[in-house]
């Protein structure tokens, strides 16, 4: 093997579901070099095989499996993949992040990359095992909801230790946010990557391995190991940890209320009354029965919980995370907490996005209350907010397509221009996909991610939770201490084009490492000389020891990524926020009053981003200082450079 | 004195940072599936059951060996010498609490060996539950009462004899 660098396995597999054949590749030097892993190599090849025509539902368009060299390489929390693709939902580019323990079973199956094109003419899934791959039939598997496939994989194999990426019935029937399972009870969820696998006939993949992964330095790596976790140890992290630990994201429940940001009633407002009801005590005290963790991770965020008796009882499953509490709860006007873990779980064996499934219903509540839908329209459902009943036989029907599920499966955007006259206004989402559950008129810079997120309006590609949770010595150390104080002002959007700048590519390299955002995100312990200390003793890549380096990479994929969008006519105009959020100050809560300063802080982002203020285009010279010639030559004929 | 871990079922995540630990002291590599404690898991009923070898006083593995390969280190603890292991798994077969496998690269059988005095695994669960004990009545209680649990779920029976 030629192949120089550790940390990966060092092999990518090509698999052509048309001609049914897989090959396995070497892996790309230049990829590891310059993306790294993850998002990064992903946009190079999506970048290469995709184009304008490109169909996100045809054979044509092109899945990428991806890792990154720390994915399973014990270093906190490294247990995590990601899938890219055109996404169909929005058109545009779409990635999605999961934990659990397939990433690197992927890796230890000796496997970096997967990529998948073409369709098959019966439904398979692809089984990785110690560096060989093959195509097996998924005839008796197609139908089923998640667990069971997953169940029927390893049974098959006589093998519990397989671990799998699926899609569910949503997926098959493809549900423009369908979401590919992973071990269970983790969703690489957004924007609509199991559409795609099921428009490909592919019902997901399988991996075992036994192959391992070397470290070029280990002694090294293992101190520098060392080094980042005793960061983590600092007490300034306790608590944020230590609520991790108890609670998982449900804590957010209450955090985000208290600060008015919580989307309820269809993002109306930020601020719920009965948020209590819905976490996170209610469920630690009366529903958690353990604490669970992705591979070598030592936040531990995920639980396990029961429901006895009541309408929805459970046997152990996958706690639900803050965004389905949200989505179902809240935003619904649903306080009835074990309907909502219901919703959790039928989405996960289904295989549906929470956040953007809760999302369209809410929106279909409001269409109901304004009359702008009746009961003719939604199957004689009553969609008053709260009624729990009608959103869980929405949920169904959704993965089904049936009826009403039929619209509501397009998300809001296309179910909007169907339905047509108001409806429009009241779909939350950008570029299409549907609005995760933060708001910018309770914290400005959230309005800058939503509008500037590759993949729509989500907060997982820079959110700042800086200024949320208040981190003044994180915000002197990194953008100086005159800065500071500005930053931590929630509703200013001073420097917050340059703070979400810098989290965006401090993200991008999260996201082809690939870790998980805690520790990252929140609480923010680890920062650009994370990569700096840890991937020239992993990979033996010494470039990685230099922050510039470093910090061009991380540039380097965010434009990248900006480029994929742009050449299929994403500009500043899209870059937008749907006018509840851009325009209808908050009515109610602690955040009342607070409206977004979207464009002041577009402008300031698309300076340090090195972009047109108009356009949002690249400039040329951004473009070259960070070695993507090559979409200078593709956009530079278009108009889209400057 | 002996030693043994213990593993505290209530603690444990199954995040299989112990398996990974093990895997880079024994082989310096990232690979679970060679290392000497397993995390077994079974997602459907919710459990998780770390399988590590017990350091049996009458150890099954030992006996069952046609070659004389499990023999003890300097530390009094039985490991596996691999150039006289023939690979024949009758050691696995042997021992009824999973602590001795096959290293699916090498095809010799491995086990705990505590890491001379200093276990990895140890230091690598973040969630405090591995812990070492002492062979004396109240270390080999603690031993019983974390694998206990788990063992009768999956229809094994500690033998009395080993208490
Ligand atoms: S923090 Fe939570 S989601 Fe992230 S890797 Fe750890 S357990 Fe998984
Ligand atoms: S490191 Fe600790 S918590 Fe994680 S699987 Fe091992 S024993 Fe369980
Ligand atoms: S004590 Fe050492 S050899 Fe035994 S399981 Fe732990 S890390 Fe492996």
């Amino acid at each position: 093997m030629t192949f120089p660098y550790k940390g990966y396995a060092g092999y990518y597999l090509e698999v052509d579901l048309t001609k049914g054949e897989v090959h396995k590749k070497e892996m790309e030097k230049e990829w590891a070099r310059l993306y790294l892993g993850g998002s990064g190599v992903s946009s190079k090849i999506l970048w290469e095989r995709t184009t304008v025509e490109t169909d996100p539902l045809s054979p044509d368009n092109v899945v990428v499996v991806g890792t990154g060299p720390i994915t399973g390489a014990m270093f906190s929390p490294s247990g995590r993949m990601m899938f890219a693709a055109r996404g169909p939902l929005t058109g545009v580019w779409a990635e999605s992040h999961v934990g659990g323990f397939m990433g690197p079973e992927i890796k230890y199956a000796g496997f970096d990359f997967v990529i998948i094109t073409g369709r098959s003419k019966k439904p398979v899934y692809l089984f990785l095992r110690d560096g060989k791959a093959e195509l097996l039939d998924a005839s008796h598997l197609w139908g089923q909801e998640t667990d069971t496939t997953t169940k029927m994989i390893r049974e098959d194999h006589k093998d519990p230790s397989i671990e799998t990426a699926v899609i569910g019935p949503a997926g098959e029937n493809q549900v423009l946010y369908s979401g590919i399972i992973v071990d269970f009870y983790r969703a690489a969820g957004r924007a609509g990557l199991g559409a795609v696998l099921g428009s490909k006939n592919m019902k997901g993949i399988a991996a075992s391995g036994s192959l391992g992964l070397e470290a070029y330095d280990m002694e090294k790596y293992l101190e520098a190991n060392a080094q980042e976790m005793e960061k983590l140890k600092d007490p300034l992290w306790k608590d944020s940890l230590a609520s991790l630990r108890k609670y998982g994201t449900t804590d957010l429940v209450a955090i985000i209320n208290e600060i008015g940001r919580l989307p309820t009633k269809n993002h109306w407002t930020g601020f719920y009354e009965d948020a209590d009801d819905i976490g996170p005590e209610i469920i630690a005290e009366k529903y958690r029965i353990a604490q669970e963790a992705c591979h070598g991770c030592a936040v531990g965020c995920k639980y396990v919980i029961r429901v006895k008796g009541g309408k929805y009882p459970t046997e152990p499953i996958g706690g639900p995370e803050y965004e389905t509490l949200m989505a179902f709860g809240s935003n619904c006007m649903n306080n009835d907490i074990e309907s909502i873990f219901h919703m959790g779980k039928r989405c996960d064996l289904l295989g549906l996005d929470t956040i953007s499934c809760g999302k369209t219903i809410s929106f279909a509540m409001e269409l109901y209350e304004k009359g702008i839908w009746t009961k003719e329209d939604t199957d004689g459902l009553d969609l008053t907010w709260g009624n729990a009943e009608a959103q869980v036989e929405l949920v169904e029907k959704i993965a089904k397509r049936e009826g009403v599920g039929k619209i509501l499966s397009n998300g809001v955007r296309k179910a909007a221009e169907q339905i047509g006259g108001d409806a429009w206004k009241y779909a939350i989402h950008v570029k299409g996909l549907e609005a995760s559950g933060q708001d910018p008129r309770a914290h400005q810079s959230i309005g800058l991610t939503y509008a500037t997120n590759v993949r729509g309006a989500d907060h997982l590609r820079s959110i700042s939770c800086i200024e949320e949770l208040g981190y003044p010595k994180i915000a002197g150390d990194r953008f100086g201490p005159e800065k500071a104080e500005a930053i931590l002002e929630i509703m200013s959007p001073k420097h917050k084009g340059e703070v979400i700048w810098d989290m965006e590519d401090l993200y991008a390299l999260v996201d082809s490492a690939v870790i998980c955002k805690y520790t990252t995100m929140w609480p923010p312990v680890f920062y650009y000389d994370t990569f700096v200390n840890v991937i020239p003793a992993l990979t033996g890549m010494e470039e990685w020891g230099n922050p510039k380096y470093v910090r061009l990479a991380g540039q380097r994929i965010s434009h990248l990524r900006r480029a994929f969008n742009h050449r299929l006519g994403i500009t500043r105009k899209d870059e937008n926020l749907p006018p509840r959020l851009l325009s209808e100050p908050m009515p109610t809560g602690p955040a009342k009053g607070g409206l977004p300063d979207l464009s002041e802080m577009l402008d300031e982002y698309y300076e340090f981003r090195g972009c047109d203020r108009e356009t949002g285009y690249p400039k040329e010279t951004k473009l070259k200082e960070l070695q993507l010639d090559f979409v200078v030559d593709e956009l530079k004929p278009k108009g889209m450079t400057r | 004195m002996k030693e043994i871990l213990t593993i505290d079922l209530e603690l444990c995540t199954g995040c299989r940072n112990c398996e990974l630990a093990c895997s880079v002291a024994h082989t310096q590599s990232f690979n679970p599936k060679r290392s000497r404690i397993q995390i077994l898991k079974d997602e459907v009923r919710n459990l998780v059951v770390p399988m590590v070898c017990l350091q049996c006083e009458k150890p099954l593995c030992q006996e069952a060996c046609p070659n004389g390969a499990i023999v003890e280190n300097e530390h009094g603890i039985l490991f596996v010498k691999e150039e006289i292991c023939i690979g024949c798994m009758n050691c696995v077969t042997a021992c009824i609490y999973g602590g001795i496998a096959i290293d699916p690269q090498t095809k010799k059988a491995v086990k705990c060996d505590l890491c001379n005095g200093d276990p990895a695994c140890v230091k690598a669960c973040d969630y405090g539950a591995i812990s070492v004990a002492s062979t004396k009545p109240e270390g080999l209680h603690q031993r019983r009462k974390a694998v206990s649990p788990a063992f009768q779920t999956l229809g094994l029976q500690i033998e009395e004899v080993q208490e």
